[in-house]
């Protein structure tokens, strides 16, 4: 065949397609292979290795620790630094250690080179401790301290060691239920009481009440206010004896140079000996794991611990955003397509509308804080919580903004795909139910609307996607580093739209970026990229099974 | 009508279908009007081998018949045709009928001359047949040119001559009547030459009776069994499609 | 004797039978003037913008007949058919002149509630358009539209206009599936229950049997024998030989004029008009 029989023949364009898309799908199942493989291997529990290092200077130190990464150098570089190295020598490996102990050595990332170390041991009671403070720590046990008394030593140290660790995670998670529910429920509630002085101090100076009926309902909040202190004092008072009770037991433990540490019991969270476990056991902890990267709080600097608020809060305000833009999208659709007199004004309008989708969504950001949290919200403020002022309430960036401004940010999204959907309504229909003495309104409500419900949902699909992943403008609205509160809670009203959000975006952002502590935050960076993706994934599945539940419900004349 | 207006249909192969028709249907009245002269001459001059042709002749005729009918029967099925293409094909139908009597009648005619050309003849020599026979073969000959131009007035024209037909019909017969009674010798005989006169003057009824499909195809108007004058006023009057 | 009395009957029930049978072939046609009026078009134009689409309609339409419309596309015969129920008014540029009176009273009158008007007048489209529903809430929605409720009234209007249609034998094992999983045919039918459920007087049909097969049209054209019987029903068609069919008047309509309206039997065998003829025989002018 000649050149030319085969570019009349079409097979280039076979080809050419066939490439593009091969590439595309090469792309994207590498970008999710990547997250997927740095993200997951995260909570497998890796080895803990021991080596002997003499140094170039002749120094000897001994090296316990988990192998991070490796990387080949040239030997040049080292040299450079005045690191002495033989000449023959091209190149020389080095590794990163994770070695831990931020509180012994104060950082728990360190380079050493391959060059003076001996065979790497991986001794079967070398230790991890995951720690409430100051990361994990490397060593061997020593022994088990209670009151300052030796309890376990040798054989029965480590069934102990889990015994007590479970035991003083008990009383933990108590103490935390107790500051986070018990005591916040009392917060809130005092809180309140302060605010209704304050907002009969207001209407007192604004003459709405007099003078005795202050005096009366202050006597009120004041018997309030005792019975909360009291139930205040009895909380404490168990805080303190918990307090007292967690701090009973202390593990000591050999770090890598020889030391002795002590450590409470109450800062570990789980000791591991990773040489001594078996593919099962290591799955279970995998599991275990992530099931707390899932459910935790974050710690130290989100750096460790769980994304559960990140995922809430994204999840949370996803759903208040389509809340708010489905109906918004929808009605402005129909007005468009159905009501609105087809002429140059309205090809303005739409032209405008469409544009909205192509600006930045940081000008979101900007337009949000400026209308929503500033005016917004102070005029909110102003008028119905003027008793908390000067400290905003709802004029400060939040969950409610942070939604408004994703569902402006997607509403052109939905009116376009609502339109679209409107406009393929075949006529034949309406004219259908307008033959049988149906008004306009009836038939939209009753058939064309109803019709075009699969496009709206495909609008709401894609509104979704976009909102789920968006970061810029939520910084400027209601995103935070670190939420102290979930925005859902047991306290009245339950859902606090005034609250500030953490989002999975932000989230990556933040310790990826943010982090005082690169190295340890790194594969959370991934862990937390692939959560957002299978977030985006789950949330538009739902969407799409809607949606095609819907056609098939409408199927026939629509599609 | 005229005679173009079989054509401009848009579909062509319906015009050659409907041309193809009216050709065959000429075709099969140009035989029946050779079979009722070549009949005529046979009894007049006694010639039997020209009689025996004609007996031979009246399977052509039927077999025609056959395939005309067919050929509206598939007309009819294909194209289902309305108005004046509907009236057309009916009265093709109806016109083809008689035309196949018309040759029955000529052969009854043709075995009449073999039978009387056995016998003595005449003194007239069977003058009254012979002009008989001619006007009646001039009448099928007009009823078909009626019909190939749609001509109404040829049409009614063929109508009022059948009359006269009929008037030269009955005198004839009279006459024969009178022979048989003046001479019963010449019974055997004349019944022959009545049932040979009574032939022709069915072929008259049946050019008539073509007429009048003429004009039911020509004015969307059936005038059987109705009077000469009613007839003329329905022919003259307006024409269906004319506007 | 008595075999001869036999005789006698027989004779005379023979007789009997055969003067029936040709009594109403009498060559007696349809005359508009014998006929009961329902609708009555007076003096109709209807433009498009600057475009006339219908010039100078006058017209009289029999009460329980069949009227159909036939011509060549864009000869106006639908647009006339939707100003019966002024379909028409959902086009924008749309302006009518002239009067149609709906026993005795103008339509296009300003008092007229339009939607009152197409519950007494109603249509079938070309193509069959049920709703997204169930086969029974598409006969049910005109009378919910009317707010009626009663879960009994709804069951037995559905069950009759549903008999009405032809139709109940074939569904009424499945009334609460989607109208969706209906034939095309069916979908017709169901569009026709859908229109008489709410009783009107005229039906209104645009071309109802152009998109389905020719057992699905046969079934609509026996349906309308059946109609007739208790509504006024306009058809438009393109098919010649279903308006030869059905109907009991026809009207010729050619580029917005009404070129010859007259009984069926007589506009298909011996039609006045040349244009006519040169229509149904399918020439060319």
């Amino acid at each position: 065949m000649t050149l030319k029989n085969w570019f009349k023949s079409g097979s280039p364009w076979v080809w050419l397609n066939a490439g593009a898309i091969a590439i595309s799908m090469i792309m994207v199942v590498g970008l999710l292979a990547l997250i997927m493989v740095r993200g997951f291997s995260h909570f497998w529990p890796s080895p803990i290795l021991m080596t002997d290092l003499t140094t170039h200077d002749g120094r000897e130190m001994r090296i316990v620790g988990e192998l991070s990464r490796s990387q080949v150098l040239p030997a040049q570089v080292l040299r450079d630094a005045g690191v002495p190295i033989d000449d023959d020598i091209q190149l020389v490996t080095r590794h990163l250690i994770k070695q831990g102990n931020r509180d012994v050595w104060g950082r728990d990332f360190v380079w050493y080179p391959e060059l003076g170390m001996t065979q790497w041991t991986y001794p079967r009671d070398a230790m991890r401790l995951e720690r409430r403070e100051w990361g994990d720590f490397y060593g061997f046990p020593v022994r088990i301290l209670e009151q300052g008394r030796t309890v376990a030593e040798g054989d029965q140290l480590w069934p102990e060691l889990q015994q007590r660790i479970r035991r003083a995670n008990d009383i933990f998670d108590e103490i935390r239920r107790i500051e986070r529910r018990e005591i916040g429920n009392v917060n809130h509630r005092m809180e309140r009481v302060r605010l209704s002085e304050r907002r009969l101090d207001l209407q007192l100076r604004e003459g709405r009440i007099t003078v005795a009926e202050r005096d009366q309902a202050m006597a009120d909040l004041a018997a309030q206010r005792l019975v909360l202190d009291q139930e205040y004092a009895v909380l404490q008072a168990r805080l303190d004896a918990l307090y007292k009770d967690v701090r009973r037991d202390t593990l000591v433990a050999q770090v890598m140079d020889g030391r002795e540490w002590e450590i409470p019991m109450a800062q570990i969270i789980r000791a591991i000996q990773p040489n001594d476990m078996n593919v099962l056991s290591k799955t279970g902890l995998y599991l275990k794991q992530f099931w707390e990267f899932m459910s935790g709080y974050p710690r130290e600097a989100n750096t460790e611990g769980g994304i559960f608020p990140a995922i809430f809060g994204t999840v949370t305000m996803v759903f208040i955003m389509s809340i708010i833009v489905t109906p918004f999208g929808v009605l402005a659709a129909i007005y468009l397509r159905e009501y609105a007199r087809q002429g140059p004004l309205l090809r303005v309008i739409r032209i405008s509308v469409y544009n909205l989708a192509g600006v930045p969504s940081i000008v979101f950001g900007v337009f949000g804080l400026g209308f929503f949290v500033y005016f917004m919200g102070g005029a909110i403020d102003r008028n119905f919580y003027p008793e908390a002022l000067p400290s905003p309430t709802f004029g400060t960036p939040g969950l409610m903004w942070a939604s408004f401004t994703l569902a402006l940010l997607t509403l052109p999204v939905v009116i376009v795909a609502t339109e679209e959907g409107l406009s393929r309504i075949p006529s034949t229909i309406r004219h259908g139910s307008l033959a049988l003495g149906a008004t306009k309104a009836e038939t939209l409500w009753k058939v064309v609307v109803p019709l075009a419900t699969p496009a709206m949902m495909t609008g709401l699909i894609l509104a979704i996607a976009r909102a789920a992943g968006e970061v810029a403008p939520l910084m400027l609205v209601g995103v935070v580093k670190l939420a102290p509160t979930l925005p859902i809670d047991g306290n009245f009203p339950f859902i606090h739209l005034e609250r500030k959000i953490m989002h999975l975006g932000f989230h990556i952002f933040d310790v990826g970026f943010q982090s005082p502590n690169v190295e340890a935050a790194q594969p959370l960076v991934y862990a937390t990229a692939l959560t957002l993706v299978v977030l985006i994934v789950v949330l538009n599945l739902t969407a799409i099974s809607i949606r095609n539940h819907l056609r098939e419900k409408y199927r026939g004349e629509s599609d | 009508m005229d005679k173009n207006k079989l054509g401009g249909h848009y579909l062509e192969k319906y015009n050659e279908e409907l041309e193809t028709l009216r050709n065959r249907v000429l075709a099969m009245g140009g035989l029946v009007e050779a079979q009722v002269t070549d009949a005529v001459n046979a009894l007049v001059s006694a010639d039997v081998r020209l009689a025996d042709q004609v007996i031979k002749n009246d399977a052509r005729v039927n077999s025609l018949e056959v395939i005309i009918d067919e050929q509206c029967a598939e007309i009819l099925a294909r194209h289902q045709p309305a108005a004046s293409d509907l009236r057309f094909i009916i009265s093709i139908v109806k016109t083809i009928t008689d035309l196949e009597r018309i040759g029955d009648q000529a052969e009854k005619v043709a075995r009449m001359a073999v039978h009387l050309a056995e016998k003595d003849r005449p003194k007239n020599q069977y003058a009254d047949i012979q002009s008989l026979g001619e006007r009646v073969a001039r009448l099928v000959h007009e009823a078909l040119d009626a019909f190939a131009r749609m001509d109404v007035e040829v049409a009614l024209s063929v109508a009022r001559e059948d009359a006269n037909v009929d008037r030269e019909y009955e005198s004839v017969m009279r006459q024969h009547i009178t022979y048989m009674m003046e001479d019963p010798r010449t019974i055997t005989r004349a019944l022959d030459v009545i049932w040979a006169l009574r032939a022709l003057e069915r072929i008259g009824d049946h050019a008539r009776n073509m007429c009048e499909y003429v004009i039911y195809l020509v004015k969307g108007k059936d005038v059987r069994h109705v009077s000469l004058e009613e007839m003329e006023r329905a022919a003259r009057g307006e024409t269906p499609g004319a506007e | 004797m008595d075999g001869m009395t036999t005789m006698t009957e027989q004779n005379t029930m023979t007789h009997g039978v055969t003067a029936g049978l040709f009594e109403n072939t009498e060559r007696k046609r349809l005359r508009l003037a014998d006929e009961t009026i329902a609708l009555e078009v007076q003096d109709l134009n209807l433009y498009y913008g600057e475009a006339q689409a219908l010039k100078r309609i006058s017209m009289k339409v029999a009460a329980k007949r069949v009227t159909a419309f036939i011509g060549p596309s864009g000869c106006g015969k639908s647009t006339l058919l939707r100003c019966f129920n002024r379909m028409n008014d959902l086009v924008d540029a749309c302006r009518i002149e002239g009067k149609i009176l709906l026993e005795g009273e103008d339509i296009y009158d300003r008092k007229v509630d339009v939607a009152e008007l197409r519950r007494r007048v109603g249509m079938v489209f070309q193509k069959p358009n049920p709703f997204p529903k169930s086969i029974y809430e598409n006969v049910a929605y005109g009378l919910r539209l009317q707010g009626v409720r009663d879960r009994k009234v709804l069951d037995e209007v559905v069950e009759r206009s549903l008999r009405g249609a032809a139709l109940w034998d074939e569904v009424k094992d499945r009334l609460h599936q989607n109208a969706f999983g209906l034939s095309g045919g069916q979908q017709q039918r169901l569009v026709i229950a859908r229109s008489i459920a709410i009783e009107p007087e005229v039906i209104l049909l645009d071309e109802p049997a152009s998109a389905l097969d020719p057992i699905s049209t046969a079934k609509i054209e026996e349906l309308i024998y059946e109609l007739k019987e208790d509504y006024t029903i306009l058809i438009v068609t393109h098919n010649m030989q279903q308006a030869a069919r059905v109907s009991d008047y026809t009207a010729y309509m050619y580029l917005g004029e009404m070129i010859e309206y007259g009984d069926t039997m007589t506009l298909f065998t011996n039609p006045r008009k040349k244009a006519t003829e040169d229509y149904i025989t399918g020439r060319y002018g």
